[in-house]
C-alpha cells in the first residue's frame, strides 16, 4: 500500500499541454462519418416515403409537386430529428444523405429549425398552400386515442 | 429515579430524489444510529418516461431508436438486444459481418462504460485525480466511435437485421492505437485502485457479499462476478458474434468494493482482447439483410450482457407493423438488492460508494407497475399514460 499513487501523473502532466479543446476558437476537423443536417437530392427521389414512414422522431415531410418531373419538396424538422440516420439507410435511391460539416443547428429561433428542399417556386407554392407556417410546426405526433 | 430504559431512538436520513450528490434522481431512506447504517430502503420511479407504452405505437423501425434512448451510457446493447429479438420473430439472420461489428461496437461500449464508471467511483471516493484522468481516457474510445459510427452517445449502429455502418482499415487502425494506448493506462489503474492507500481505505472490505448472497439476491453482471458468481450471458448464451469470439468470464472472490474495482478493471483487458480478435478476423460479407415491415406473430426472449449485467428483453408480435409488447429488464434493476443488503453496519459515509459501486442507471430501471383489481381493470393508451405522468408531476 502506497499514498499518492497518482502523484507521477499529476507531475508529469504539469508539463503537458491541456487536452481541452478550445472549441469554439480551434475546430477541429469532423469524421467523415459524422451525422449533421440530412441532405437531400431531388433527382433521385421517387416519392416512395418509406423514409418518412421509418423516421422515429417524425422529422421529415415529404411533398409530391409532380412525379414524373421529379420536383418534389422535402421539409426537414432539424429540432426533432436524431441524427439516426435511419433514411438514409432507408432510402434505396440514395437521395437522402447526411452532412459531416454541417452539424452546428443551434438556433435562437424556431424558424432555423425548419428545413426545406427543392425547387424555390414549389417550395414558396406550398409554404402558401399548407396551413403550417414556416416555424410553427404542428404538434409533433402524438398517437390517436383509441379508448 | 427512573430506571427503565427509554427505546433506542434511530434517525432516518432521506436522500433525494433531488439530492445533490445523486446524478439521477432516486429516493433512499437511510436509518442510522450514530453513524452506522441500521437499514435502508429506495424508492424508484421518478424518471420513469413510458417507453415500453411508447414503443408500441411506433412500427418495428421506429421502435429500435427509442428503445436505443433507455440507456444513454449502454445504448448499443438495447437496439442489439431488440434487433436480435426482432430478427429472431422474423427468422432471418442478420450476416457474419454485421453481427462481429456489433459484437466490435458493443465491447467498445463496455470500455467507455467501466471506464466512466471507474471516474464516477473515484469521484465517489473523493479521488478526483482517477476521476479525471480515467474521463480523459475515456474520451479515447468516444472519438473512435465517433469516427466509427457517427455520433459519441447513441450510435445507431444497428438497423433490422445488420448493421449501418463497416468498419474499413483506418477505423480499424484508429480503434487498434486507441487500444493500444489504453491496455498500459488501464494496467495502471488496476495498480492504483489495489495499491492506492486513500482509495482502498474506502473499498477494501466495504459491501461484502458472498457468492450465496450474490445468488440469492439474484444479482447480475459485474456486482455478481466480483462475489464469485460467474453469470455472463456473453458466455452462458452466447448471441451475435461471441460463438465466433469467446470471452472469458472474470470473477472475484472477495466480494468487497475493491473486488467491484478489480473485476471491471480486468474485464477491459478481456474487452480490448476481443476487440483485436475481431479487427483481425473480421468476416467478410454483407452488411445487412432486407426485412418485411410487418413480423411474424410471435413471442421472444432476447438477452445480452450489458456493462452491468444480463439485459433482458421480451417481444410479442399479433403480426403487424407494430410490437404488441416489448418488455425490458434492466440489469440495474437486479443490483438494488445487495446495495440495501450490505449497507447495514456501515458508515453513512459508505453509502454513496456502496450505490456507485453497482453503476447504477436509474432511469434505465424505471417500469411502472399498476395493480390491476378486476372491476377497475381498464387499458391505458399512450395519450393517458403521458397525461397520467403529467398530472402527477403537477
Amino acid at each position: 500500500m502506497r499514498i499518492g499513487a497518482m502523484l507521477g501523473d499529476i507531475s508529469r502532466s504539469l508539463f503537458k499541454r491541456p487536452v481541452t479543446e478550445r472549441y469554439p476558437f480551434e475546430r477541429k476537423a469532423t469524421p467523415e462519418r459524422l451525422r449533421g443536417q440530412l441532405t437531400f437530392d431531388p433527382a433521385k427521389c421517387t416519392g416512395c416515403k418509406i423514409c418518412v414512414r421509418d423516421c422515429p422522431a417524425h422529422g421529415i415531410e415529404i411533398m409530391v409537386v409532380d412525379k414524373v418531373a421529379k420536383r418534389f419538396v422535402m421539409r426537414f424538422h432539424t429540432d426533432r430529428c436524431t441524427y439516426c440516420a435511419q433514411c438514409v439507410v432507408s432510402c434505396k435511391f440514395d437521395a437522402l444523405g447526411m452532412s459531416h460539416e454541417q452539424w452546428e443547428l443551434a438556433a435562437l429561433s424556431k424558424e432555423a429549425f425548419f428545413v426545406s428542399f427543392g425547387r424555390e417556386e414549389d417550395i414558396q407554392a406550398l409554404l402558401t398552400q399548407v396551413t403550417c407556417t414556416p416555424g410553427v410546426a404542428p404538434v409533433g405526433p402524438v398517437a390517436p386515442a383509441t379508448t | 429515579m427512573d430506571t427503565q430504559q427509554e427505546p433506542r431512538k434511530t434517525f432516518v436520513v432521506p436522500i433525494g430524489p433531488q439530492h445533490p450528490a445523486l446524478k439521477e434522481p432516486g429516493h433512499f431512506e437511510i436509518t442510522v444510529d450514530g453513524e452506522i447504517v441500521t437499514a435502508a430502503t429506495v424508492r424508484l420511479g421518478y424518471v420513469h418516461r413510458g417507453i415500453e407504452k411508447g414503443v408500441e405505437q411506433q412500427n418495428w423501425t421506429q421502435a429500435m431508436y427509442m428503445l436505443e434512448r433507455i440507456c444513454g451510457i449502454c445504448s448499443h446493447v438495447h437496439a442489439t438486444a431488440y434487433a436480435l429479438g426482432v430478427e429472431a420473430l422474423a427468422g432471418v439472420q442478420a450476416p457474419p459481418r454485421a453481427q462481429a461489428i456489433r459484437v466490435l461496437v458493443a465491447e467498445l461500449e463496455r470500455v467507455h462504460s467501466h471506464l466512466l464508471w471507474l471516474g464516477v467511483a473515484a469521484h465517489e471516493g473523493g479521488f478526483d485525480t482517477l476521476f479525471m484522468y480515467s474521463w480523459r481516457d475515456r474520451e479515447m474510445i468516444m472519438d473512435v466511435l465517433e469516427g466509427l459510427t457517427g455520433n459519441r452517445v447513441n450510435y445507431s449502429c444497428n438497423v433490422l437485421g445488420g448493421v449501418k455502418f463497416d468498419v474499413d482499415d483506418t477505423h480499424a487502425d484508429a480503434i487498434r492505437r486507441a487500444i493500444d494506448f489504453l491496455e498500459p493506462r488501464t494496467h495502471h489503474y488496476l495498480k492504483v485502485v489495489t495499491t492506492d492507500e486513500t482509495l482502498i481505505g474506502r473499498t477494501r472490505n466495504v459491501g461484502t457479499m458472498t457468492s450465496l448472497e450474490a445468488e440469492t439476491l439474484g444479482t447480475v453482471g459485474p456486482t455478481a462476478r466480483a462475489s464469485g458468481v460467474p453469470r455472463d450471458i456473453r458466455v452462458d448464451a452466447p448471441y451475435a458474434a461471441y460463438p465466433d469470439f469467446p470471452v472469458k468470464t472474470i470473477t472475484a472472490t472477495a466480494g468487497d468494493l475493491e473486488a467491484k474495482f478489480v473485476v471491471r478493471i480486468q474485464e477491459l483487458f478481456e474487452s480490448y482482447r476481443v476487440i483485436r480478435e475481431i479487427l483481425d478476423k473480421l468476416p467478410a460479407g454483407d452488411l445487412a439483410v432486407r426485412m418485411k415491415p410487418r413480423i411474424p406473430p410471435g413471442e421472444t426472449v432476447s438477452r445480452v450482457e450489458a456493462p452491468r449485467g444480463e439485459l433482458f428483453y421480451f417481444l410479442k408480435s399479433a403480426g403487424g407493423l407494430n410490437p404488441d409488447r416489448v418488455k425490458v429488464r434492466t440489469p440495474s434493476l437486479c443490483n438494488w438488492g445487495s446495495v440495501l443488503a450490505t449497507a447495514p453496519g456501515h458508515k453513512l459515509a459508505d453509502v454513496p460508494m456502496l450505490i456507485a459501486g453497482i453503476d447504477p442507471c436509474f432511469s434505465c430501471n424505471d417500469r411502472l407497475v399498476t395493480v390491476r383489481r378486476r372491476s377497475t381493470a381498464e387499458t391505458w393508451t399512450w395519450a393517458k399514460l403521458r397525461q397520467y405522468g403529467i398530472e402527477y408531476y403537477r
